[in-house]
């Protein structure tokens, strides 16, 4: 018997903490009774990370330093002092970025498209964003320099957009211009294509400084190519830049265009904004969802004005007659594509399930723990949905109450 | 006088069948078709006396009343007409026995009188019907009062002219109701009887339930007006005689959607005759408005036509309507027909249904999923596949169902008891193709032919001896449909197929004891195909104590899922897999045994049910289980 | 109104099997109900106008021409001579490259102006035509818009109307061959490979770039399914607007009572 012998109990006992309801044990606090010091990897990872890569690295030359930090390993010092913007003073080629800002903020699709603009633009090149209106989040979001664009960038002028980018590609002679596959950002991207006759890399799902990739003939296959000057990138494929922010000097550029062609087409645009309420459940973002466990449906459709989100039903109700049929979630009613599903007293038939597959996340109140719902629930409760509708409603008062 | 009498006989008949004429002037609006009338009018006793009075039986009384009021008013009126005969007008033993024929009339008479008076029965339909009783009564009192005058007083009493009188008045008018009265359905009827359009149906013992091919060159597609039925469908319209009997087996229309079968067959005569007399039976439940004009030439179907579409997506096309007519009416054939042109022609199939029949068309599936991804239910159990081995045994059709997560487990069931049995099988794999029954009860003939081209041509280069299936409508298709495309198969469903292993000893279950067992048919393998005994015995056989639901077999009633009624999705009152449940419900039993993939989604997704829905492969395989279970327990003691 | 549909080869997204695509299905639909419209395509396969024809146009053209050339010089071409009011076109291909330039090639090539993304066209008045555009989850953008114009079709536009044998058959293909001048080819297609499935990355709700790396890395999620089991209803209705407000679909509490789309 050379080691002493351990005392499971005793050590167990000097670790438990004070105070506690429950007894609760601090076994990392626990002496070592070995004279060898015992390493921890994953502490050691974790000094080692380095901040702000979207991916984990490690920086290997940090080994043998014993961690200051053990438990906090994550907390970013950054937010205690803002780190000092990265500058590319001459850059040796320029990425065009022509995000969307719809309504003049940055939206996730941008800050992606900025992600896909700094991994071509590298260390050496730098990311040029045309925007219509300035805004403090483009340095963080990765870019390097900003020209504001002359015209009013509420209005809707598509051509005038696209002149302009063709106007900025003469002035600037960007090695690529990147614009957002979305809506507005893909309409411009083939304007800009075929006013300068230059191919168009559509709907780009991987971005790399070496090569681009796209989906083609019905996600089959996948075409690959050197990247080339005209870039759209796909939603939610490339990552954001999180590297330390850049610096978005402002800079002036010659925009002028010589509109001609089918310039003034367009007599007048209008903005119809989608009504959660009214919206085809097929579109809608945020489904609030009743069952047979809701039985007041005044209160639920309250509850779902207050949510702001688009009502949706089980099969059960909508046979019934309580929620007219093309508010029916499931197999043989609306399969959904919504970012989130709340599912208010639904039990969770397959059926059912089969609708809200693609929802993101999903949250459940359900008074049976053993529902199906709840199992697929990211959130669940085990509680009767006829009280929690009032609590909610009751709780989105009080915080209305508590603003200032 | 006793030659008054006679005359009345003829002028009855003569009147009779000029309303009789003018009708038919009508059905000749109707397309060709070719009817063999010497046989049909040989085999119309036959027809008549055996396969009308098969399904007349079902109500004991109607066809007690039905068999001395017909029975009676025919051998009344003929025996009557022999009174021209100079010696039969003086016999008084002739007198004696027409007023017995008129006695037996007048007791039918009250039959009839009995059922509708003082209260008529919610099926039957009013306005003339509840005429005709009177009208028999007037005949044949009339004709008692007459005969038995004649009999005892002699040609001259004073009785006989008002009894005469009378007589006549009923007579005459029970003549005259051959054109748009009740009394259409006795010499429609007959007619209908011979030149049926499904000849078939009385020549053998099993259901004639295939849809014909439609020919795809024909200059319109399907019937839009009542001109483009066939004469002999338009005749057999007019043989019906209101009884109600589909509209009380009708699901659709126990379910509250907007289908009465009785009213359809009406809707279409009067679509054909718009001066006919008002309809007075029960309606469409929650009738849809239409507002158009009807006529020989006028579109049937839509808003602005005499049929609301919704009508006519709501059935199910269970067969319940034709199994229960008396009058041999093919109520499905003709909602197939106008289906036929409202999505071949018109484009107009259920909303509902557009994406599923592009799927279909262009995916060979219904629900657009990879054909490759049939097999995968199967997640670990052996599934050979045909194209690597060129031949089998058994071909196994896995149809629509393999897809279904729910489904998967009664195949994954029918797998494990396949291996069991040593059973030499392979399936299609990714060759099998929708058998395109959806598409064609929707009225998409040229998805389904395409589909079966396809389908006949896969199958044709392998060699297997028989196909079976777990899904009765591929059954129904492959078994009996796809012959007219030139092939024909020997088709087993998968109950007839394990009884068959059972009984030939590759499997030997144990038995079960889990409660009680009520069987559900399917429509397609019990009216389709009139197979209704093979999962009975199979549920006997391992040993499960069966209650039968009040409907059931031949008679059984449809779970909403057939004939593409669930994509239509026609709003009702009711669910009709709902009522099925609580149907099953009554029986008191635990476990509801179902034979079809349909059958188990539909009566499955019925919320707060208290039996559980099982397959009866599943359950054979539990009994199977059950029995190896139990072997060690018994090689022990 | 005269209008002209652009057709093209299309393939169904699961089977393979040729099918015309989905968006011009639908472009039909709206044709249809604006007035006289053809069909147009340019291609070795009749195909596509067969079965335009059964979606619901009375009437094609089929430009023959032998290979797969680039279709915008005889589309062109034959437009100039139709000289329609409104010529549509499906918002993308579907089987081939799929990069959407052709509507917009064609527009170019007319001088006309080309709108995206409608879901309904109305005539509004003399020249004009009102086009409805889609825009992300259900908002709309009103355009009045001066004829001629291309438009091309979003999937949120009216299902397409089901393909009709009768109407396949009853309608009228007029085929042509494409003159040979108006042809050219197409630019090679980039090297291909597999398609390869690859993780979608979750929406975050801004935050700082750390969550939203844990947002794409599963963290946030991986933590699996939290389950409350019998919370009073209060805390029942916290738990569930914060996880409402992690997820982003439920504005901040000091940003309003509602949602963002509202």
């Amino acid at each position: 018997m050379t080691r002493p012998r351990r005392d499971p109990r005793a050590e167990r006992a000097a670790a438990r903490t004070a105070g506690a309801e429950r007894p609760r044990y601090d076994l990392g606090a626990k002496a070592s009774a070995s004279r060898r010091p015992r390493r921890d990897p994953r502490t050691e990872a974790a000094s080692q990370r380095v901040p702000g890569a979207a991916r984990l690295r490690l920086d290997r030359s940090q080994f043998g330093v014993v961690p200051v930090l053990a438990a906090h390993a994550p907390e970013r010092p950054a937010e205690k002092a803002p780190p000092k913007p990265v500058i590319v003073e001459n850059p040796d080629f320029l990425v065009l970025v022509a995000p969307d800002m719809a309504g003049g903020r940055l939206g996730e699709h941008d800050r992606q498209l900025f992600g896909a603009a700094r991994e071509l633009a590298g260390k050496t090149g730098a990311t040029f964003a045309l925007v219509g209106a300035a805004s403090p989040d483009l340095g963080p979001a990765g870019a390097d320099r900003i020209a504001i664009a002359a015209r009013d960038p509420d209005a809707y002028d598509p051509d005038g957009r696209a002149a302009e980018i063709v106007a900025a590609m003469r002035a600037l002679d960007p090695r690529h211009v990147l614009f957002a596959e979305s809506a507005d950002g893909g309409d411009l991207a083939r304007r800009v294509a075929v006013l300068t006759g230059e191919p168009l890399f559509a709907d780009a799902e991987q971005v790399s400084a070496s090569a681009l990739g796209r989906p083609a003939r019905c996600r089959k296959v996948e075409q690959r190519s050197a990247p080339t000057r005209l870039v759209t990138v796909a939603a939610d494929c490339v990552a954001s830049y999180a590297g330390a922010p850049r610096e978005a000097r402002l800079e002036t550029v010659e925009l002028s265009t010589d509109r001609t062609g089918a310039a003034g087409a367009i007599v007048s645009a209008r903005l119809i904004p989608a009504d959660p309420a009214t919206v085809p459940l097929a579109l809608a973002d945020f489904v609030v969802s009743a069952g047979n466990g809701v039985t007041d449906l005044d209160l639920f459709a309250r509850v779902v004005a207050a949510l702001g989100a688009t009502p949706g039903a089980s099969r059960v109700l909508c046979d019934a007659g309580l929620m007219p049929r093309d508010r029916q979630v499931g197999a043989s009613g609306t399969v959904l594509g919504a970012t989130c599903y709340f599912a208010l007293g639904i039990a969770g038939a397959p059926q059912h399930l089969q609708g809200v597959a693609d929802c993101e996340h999903i949250v459940a109140v359900n008074t049976d723990l053993h529902a199906a719902m709840i199992a697929r629930a990211g959130l669940g409760i085990i509680q009767d949905a006829q009280l929690v509708m009032p609590a909610i409603l009751k709780e989105l008062e009080r915080e209305r109450g508590d603003r200032p | 006088m006793t030659y008054a009498f006679a005359a009345l006989a003829f002028l009855m008949a003569g009147l009779a069948t000029a309303q009789a004429l003018r009708r038919a002037a009508l059905w000749r609006l109707g397309a060709a078709a070719p009817v063999d009338w010497v046989s049909g009018l040989a085999k119309l006793p036959k027809r008549y006396l055996v396969d009308v009075h098969h399904v007349v039986a079902r109500d004991a009384y109607a066809s007690r009343m039905h068999a001395i009021v017909a029975g009676g008013l025919l051998a009344a009126t003929v025996l009557t007409a022999f009174a021209i005969l100079p010696p039969l007008a003086g016999s008084h033993l002739y007198w004696g026995v027409v007023a017995l024929a008129f006695a037996i009339t007048l007791a039918g008479s009250l039959l009839v009188g009995a059922r509708r008076y003082p209260k008529t029965p919610k099926r039957l339909s009013k306005g003339r019907f509840q005429r005709l009783p009177i009208l028999l009564l007037a005949y044949a009192a009339g004709g008692t009062v007459a005969a038995l005058s004649i009999a005892l007083a002699g040609p001259g009493n004073a009785v006989l002219p008002i009894a005469l009188l009378v007589a006549a008045a009923g007579g005459l008018g029970l003549a005259y109701e051959v054109k748009g009265g009740p009394m259409r359905h006795a010499v429609a009827g007959a007619l209908h009887l011979i030149a049926h359009p499904r000849q078939q149906r009385f020549e053998q013992d099993k259901p004639d339930a295939a849809l014909v091919p439609l020919d795809l060159d024909a200059p319109k597609l399907g019937a839009e007006l009542p001109a483009d039925f066939t004469w002999n469908r338009l005749l057999g319209f007019d043989a019906c005689i209101q009884c109600g009997r589909c509209e009380t087996a009708c699901p659709a229309f126990a379910a509250g959607q907007p289908l009465n079968p009785k009213r359809l067959i009406q809707d279409l005569v009067a679509s054909l005759a718009p001066d006919g007399p008002a309809y007075a039976g029960s309606p469409y439940p929650n009738a849809r408005d239409v507002a158009g004009e009807a006529g020989p030439l006028f579109k049937v179907i839509g808003p602005d036509a005499k049929i609301h579409p919704d009508t006519l997506w709501s059935c199910t096309t269970c067969r319940a309507c034709v199994e229960e007519c008396p009058m041999m009416i093919e109520h499905v054939d003709a909602i197939v027909s106008l289906r036929r042109h409202q999505t071949l022609e018109l484009g107009a199939p259920p909303q509902k249904s557009f994406e599923t029949l592009a799927n279909l068309r262009e995916a060979d599936e219904p629900g657009g999923r990879p054909l490759s991804a049939r097999g995968d239910f199967a997640a670990g159990i052996e599934l050979p596949v045909i194209s690597k081995r060129g031949a089998a045994d058994v071909l196994l059709w896995l149809g629509d169902g393999a897809y279904d997560l729910r489904y998967g487990r009664t195949l994954r069931a029918l797998l494990k008891l396949f291996h069991e049995a040593g059973v030499d099988f392979a399936t299609l794999g990714e060759e099998e193709r929708d058998t395109g029954d959806l598409a064609r009860r929707l009225g998409d003939e040229a998805t389904y032919q395409a589909l079966a081209r396809a389908n006949i041509e896969t199958l044709r280069k392998y060699r297997f001896n028989r196909i079976v299936t777990s899904d009765p409508h591929a059954l129904h298709a492959l078994r009996n449909e796809y012959r007219a495309f030139g092939d024909d198969f020997e088709v087993v469903h998968h109950t007839a197929f394990l009884l068959e292993l059972i009984d030939g000893g590759k499997l030997a279950p144990g038995k079960l004891d889990a409660g009680t067992v009520t069987y559900h048919d399917p429509c397609y393998l019990g009216r389709y195909n009139g197979e209704t005994e093979a999962p009975r015995k199979l549920l006997d056989r391992i040993g499960l104590s069966r209650v039968e639901m009040a409907r059931h077999g031949r008679r059984s009633m449809c779970c909403g899922g057939g004939g593409g009624a669930p994509v239509a999705d026609v709003p009702g009152d009711a669910r009709i897999p709902d009522i099925r449940m609580a149907q099953a419900a009554e029986t008191g039993a635990s476990v509801v045994a179902v034979a079809c993939p349909t059958c188990t989604a539909m009566l499955e997704g019925v919320t707060g049910r208290s039996a559980e829905v099982r397959d009866v492969a599943e359950l054979v395989l539990m009994a199977v289980e059950a029995s190896r279970a139990d072997e060690p327990r018994r090689a022990a003691a | 109104m005269k209008l002209v549909v652009l057709l093209s080869v299309g393939r169904h997204p699961v089977s393979g099997k040729p099918a015309l695509p989905r968006t011009e299905a639908q472009a039909i639909r709206i044709a249809a109900e604006l007035g006289a419209s053809i069909g147009l395509h340019v291609g070795p396969d009749a195909f596509p106008a067969e079965a335009a024809l059964g979606h619901g146009l009375d009437r094609a053209v089929h430009l023959a021409c032998a290979g797969g050339p680039d279709p915008i010089g005889p589309l062109v071409a034959r437009i100039a001579t139709e000289a329609p009011d409104v010529v549509l076109a499906g918002r993308r291909g579907q089987g081939g490259e799929e990069t959407g330039l052709a509507p917009y090639a064609v527009a170019a090539r007319l001088g006309v102006p080309i709108v995206p993304d409608a879901v309904a066209i109305r005539p509004a008045g003399d020249g004009l035509v009102e086009v409805d555009q889609a825009l992300p989850k259900g908002a709309l953008r009103r355009l009045v818009v001066r004829t001629p114009l291309v438009v091309t079709v979003h999937p949120n536009a009216p299902a397409p109307l089901p393909y009709a044998f009768g109407k396949a058959r009853r309608g009228s293909i007029e085929r042509v061959d494409a003159a040979a001048a108006d042809l050219a080819a197409v630019a090679p297609a980039p090297e291909e490979r597999p398609y390869r499935k690859r993780p979608k990355m979750m929406r975050a709700a801004g935050g700082s770039a750390a969550d939203r790396l844990k947002a794409v890395t599963g963290e946030a999620t991986a933590g699996g399914a939290k389950i409350l089991d019998g919370p009073t209803p209060e805390d029942a209705a916290k738990e569930v607007l914060a996880f409402l407000r992690r997820v982003g679909v439920l504005a901040p509490a000091g940003a309003g009572a509602t949602g963002p789309t509202a």
